[in-house]
């Protein structure tokens, strides 16, 4: 053993600042590398926008995140707004991992005499936490606040060490109060900023309990606290001037900011609605939504993935030996933490603690979309939530590099040479930590990826000047909001998603909304030649106090008839979603009657049967992406071609639209489909190129339908979707249907 | 040693006077509808002057 003795010199305790920076650069240039070029699925369209805009995404509003990220769109002098946000991604993660450096090197300084294998050490604990799955991949694109927070964790717990260690005095207590200080600033960007307090009282606690019976020390701290939370104050104050993106409209304020409206019980009211997420609706922590066993196993199943994301289960085993390393890794690396540095450890140890079980108690989540597949009959969550656990994955890495780190002691104790050759020796079994390296970099990398933005681009345009265009969930949606708002794509089309058409503002804001006139020079080829008024009427003639009046459901369970001008659709609500028509299906009606003539309406095809559900299938004329809804049944004709089990499509229109779409090429560019809860969006594409070849076919055109139809499974092959497509369309077996969209988790009436 | 020289009691007043500032301007700016200052002052206000001047108080 190379113990040390007393007559060892002092070991050079001070962190290695410089180190760790040039880790953090190396971290940033490896996200750098393999950064989106663009906006991605889920909310990474939602809070670009919200940052370009100065808006409101989704409670609780993430006020700090949204000024940090305005900034970064601001100052950031190279790419695109999308990319200065992502780069505000990897850059926070960049920083967290060189903190996780200062933490590791600050342990092993305790056991390891020599600087180099330390800083090694230290260097691995920041490669393993940066290329853990689900870090890396949040890193290159911003697709939530999380790697903010991921800094703000980091930044705390370093500050937490220190505390630890530096003796009683001036600079511990101001230490405390800074820490106090950025636990409410890392709310006010994300509630999981709250996550590492715990395991700081649990430091004071164990290192200086004392500390709590100074109540001047004490209240300091508790208004260093709120003052980190005040950014929150920024939500009434943009919510006032009415931003594009301003979920839960948390103002009382109607036309625009004033003293009275803005410090109102209305304002009040929702900024603490936002705040407290009640919009989602979540039970009760005793109200289990799966059992805990169930949980842990969630957490398990995407701990798997953070050292070798195995997407279509082709290296399930080699997977499953690095997991069970990893986790092996770590718990030597927490009990030589425990050995070595207990003044550290007791912060640590808990935090880990803390965002692994507290957290997955906590989070209380229903079955994981891709645990247990073939558990049949459980209610499960719209998509992976892996990006829930990233404190934990990222914490973890780091005890998973020390025990790594003393498993190479081990081994070099047991070489008889100079010190120096005896670490180069046994330093092979550090390869380990390069594994997630290799082994997620395909599937982690974002490099290149301009799916979403062509997404986006192809479904505003498959909808005709002025129209409005209802869709269901986050990815039909958000990535619409990113082209219109950001990139100035379309704005003259409106966009209303079902799932917040249940809220009582999201419809305030679409009516709200103002007019863009059509942009018919970088419009799509369709409606070039078209002749399109600018309406002059918001979509929905009602006053406010009418929108907020319509009911939240109506208790009505046999078919309904609507009727308008030459629709008669029998609306059954046992086709809908709860069985009754809810507060958004009444507006989508409304809609419908109030524009029937003045502006096209359509219906998404990521909907699923909602076109169906409302008996408006004999009105609807598929036009590529969507379909519009016509004032008369639809009737047949060489260019308009009846598919029987789907509807009408308009033929000229939607071979002219496929052929001005970029997602295709853009998905076939990808060759794989990593997240495969929105696989549903390529599978659209892979839909339409079976419809538009199955209606050339039955016009005669078989070789224009072979060769669009190849495209489709072209997608198909691509996105391994293609067992969900088969069976070659024919008369009797038209192009099968493809799931819709996830809806957002909006809170909607319990099922009457 | 030689104290630090932020830790002298009249620049640590000053650093607080001029990040209360900076955060009043921001809110100001941002009350007015202003997307580019506001941002940048209360980005600054918070992450750098507010733990300065816990730091150096």
């Amino acid at each position: 053993m190379t113990a040390p003795t007393a007559a060892a010199p002092a070991r050079d305790l001070r962190p290695s600042y410089g180190a760790a920076a040039v880790v953090g650069l190396v971290v940033l240039g490896l996200y750098a590398l393999t950064l989106a070029p663009t906006t991605a699925m889920w909310d990474a369209s939602e809070y670009i926008t919200a940052a370009y805009t100065l808006g409101i995404p989704h409670p609780p509003g993430n006020p700090l995140f949204v000024l940090l990220g305005r900034v970064a769109t601001l100052l950031v002098p190279i790419g695109s707004i999308a990319v200065r946000v992502n780069l505000l991604a990897a850059a926070s993660s960049a920083m967290a991992a060189a903190i996780w450096f200062l933490v590791a090197e600050r342990v092993l300084a305790q056991w390891f005499e020599l600087r180099w294998p330390r800083i090694t050490g230290a260097a691995l604990a920041a490669l393993l936490s940066a290329t853990a799955f689900t870090v890396w991949n949040q890193s290159v694109v911003n697709e939530k606040v999380y790697t903010v927070s991921l800094a703000f964790f980091a930044v705390v717990s370093w500050l937490t060490v220190l505390w630890c260690d530096d003796p009683d005095g001036r600079r511990a207590d101001r230490l405390l109060v800074l820490i106090a200080y950025l636990i409410g600033l890392g709310y006010a960007n994300h509630p999981a900023g709250f996550l590492v307090a715990p395991a700081v009282g649990v430091a004071v606690l164990a290192r200086r309990p004392r500390t709590l019976l100074r109540w001047k020390l004490i209240v300091a701290a508790l208004v260093a606290l709120v003052l980190g939370l005040t950014p929150f104050a920024v939500e009434p104050i943009r919510a006032a001037h009415h931003p594009a993106l301003n979920e839960g409209e948390p103002t009382g304020c109607t036309t625009s900011i004033g003293v009275s409206c803005t410090f109102s019980k209305t304002t009040v009211d929702r900024l603490t609605d936002n705040i407290n997420r009640v919009q989602y609706g979540k039970p009760d922590l005793s109200v289990r939504q799966a059992p805990f066993s169930a949980q842990l196993g969630m957490w398990w199943l995407y701990f798997k993935w953070q050292w070798l994301r195995d997407v279509h289960g082709d290296q399930q085993g080699l997977q499953a030996a690095l997991a069970l390393a990893f986790l092996a890794l770590g718990i030597a690396g927490g009990v030589a933490h425990w050995r070595h540095d207990r003044a550290s450890f007791w912060f640590f140890g808990p935090l880990i603690f803390t965002v692994t079980f507290v957290l997955v108690y906590y989070m209380n989540f229903k079955y994981g979309a891709s645990q247990d597949p073939d558990l049949a009959g459980v209610e499960r969550e719209v998509r992976d939530r892996d990006y829930f656990y990233l404190w934990s994955y990222s914490a973890w890495s780091v005890w998973a590099a020390l025990g790594l780190a003393a498993l190479w002691r081990t081994l070099a104790d047991r070489v008889s040479a100079g010190d120096a050759r005896r670490w180069a020796t046994s330093a092979p079994v550090l390869l380990l930590g390069v594994m997630p390296l290799i082994g997620n970099w395909r599937q982690a990398s974002r490099a290149g990826e301009t799916v979403t933005r062509e997404w986006a681009h192809d479904m505003l345009n498959s909808i005709e000047p002025y129209g409005i265009l209802i869709t269901l969930g986050d990815n039909d949606t958000f990535p619409l909001w990113y082209a219109q708002e950001v990139e100035g794509v379309r704005r003259d089309v409106t966009v209303a998603v079902t799932s917040l058409l249940n809220t009582d503002w999201y419809i305030r804001g679409l009516v709200r909304r103002p007019i863009a006139p059509y942009d018919a020079a970088h419009g799509p080829a369709p409606y070039r030649d078209g002749r399109w008024t600018l309406p002059t009427r918001p979509i929905l003639g009602m006053t406010t106090e009418q929108l907020d009046a319509i009911p939240q459901y109506v208790d009505v369970r046999e078919p309904q008839l609507f009727q308008h001008g030459g629709i008669r659709a029998v609306v059954d609500p046992r086709r809908l979603e709860f069985g009754v028509p809810l507060r958004s299906d009444l507006i989508v009606l409304q809609l419908l009657k109030e524009n029937l003539g003045i502006r096209p309406l359509y219906i998404s095809r990521t909907t699923g049967g909602y076109l169906q559900a409302l008996g408006l299938e004999s009105y609807a004329l598929t036009q590529g992406l969507a379909a519009k809804i016509v004032g008369e049944p639809v009737a047949s004709s060489p260019d308009t071609v009846d598919i029987p089990g789907i509807g009408h499509l308009d033929l000229p229109r939607s071979l002219a639209l496929w052929r001005s779409y970029g997602a295709p090429n853009a998905i076939r560019s990808r060759g794989d489909w990593v997240d495969r809860p929105s696989v549903s969006i390529p599978t659209t594409y892979v839909s339409t190129a079976l419809l538009i070849g199955e209606a050339l076919d039955r016009t005669g055109r078989r070789a224009d339908a072979d060769k669009i139809r190849r495209q489709g499974v072209e997608i198909a092959e691509a996105t391994r979707t293609l067992d969900l497509f088969m069976a070659r369309p024919s008369a009797d077996r038209p192009p099968p249907a493809v799931p819709g969209d996830a809806p957002r988790g909006t809170a909607i009436p319990a099922k009457p | 040693m030689r104290k630090h020289v932020l830790a002298s009691p009249r620049r640590a007043r000053a650093l607080r006077v001029i990040t209360l500032g900076l955060l009043l301007l921001g809110y100001l700016d941002l009350v007015r509808g202003g997307l580019t200052a506001a941002p940048l002052l209360l980005v600054s206000s918070y992450l750098l002057f507010v733990p300065l001047a816990i730091l150096f108080d």
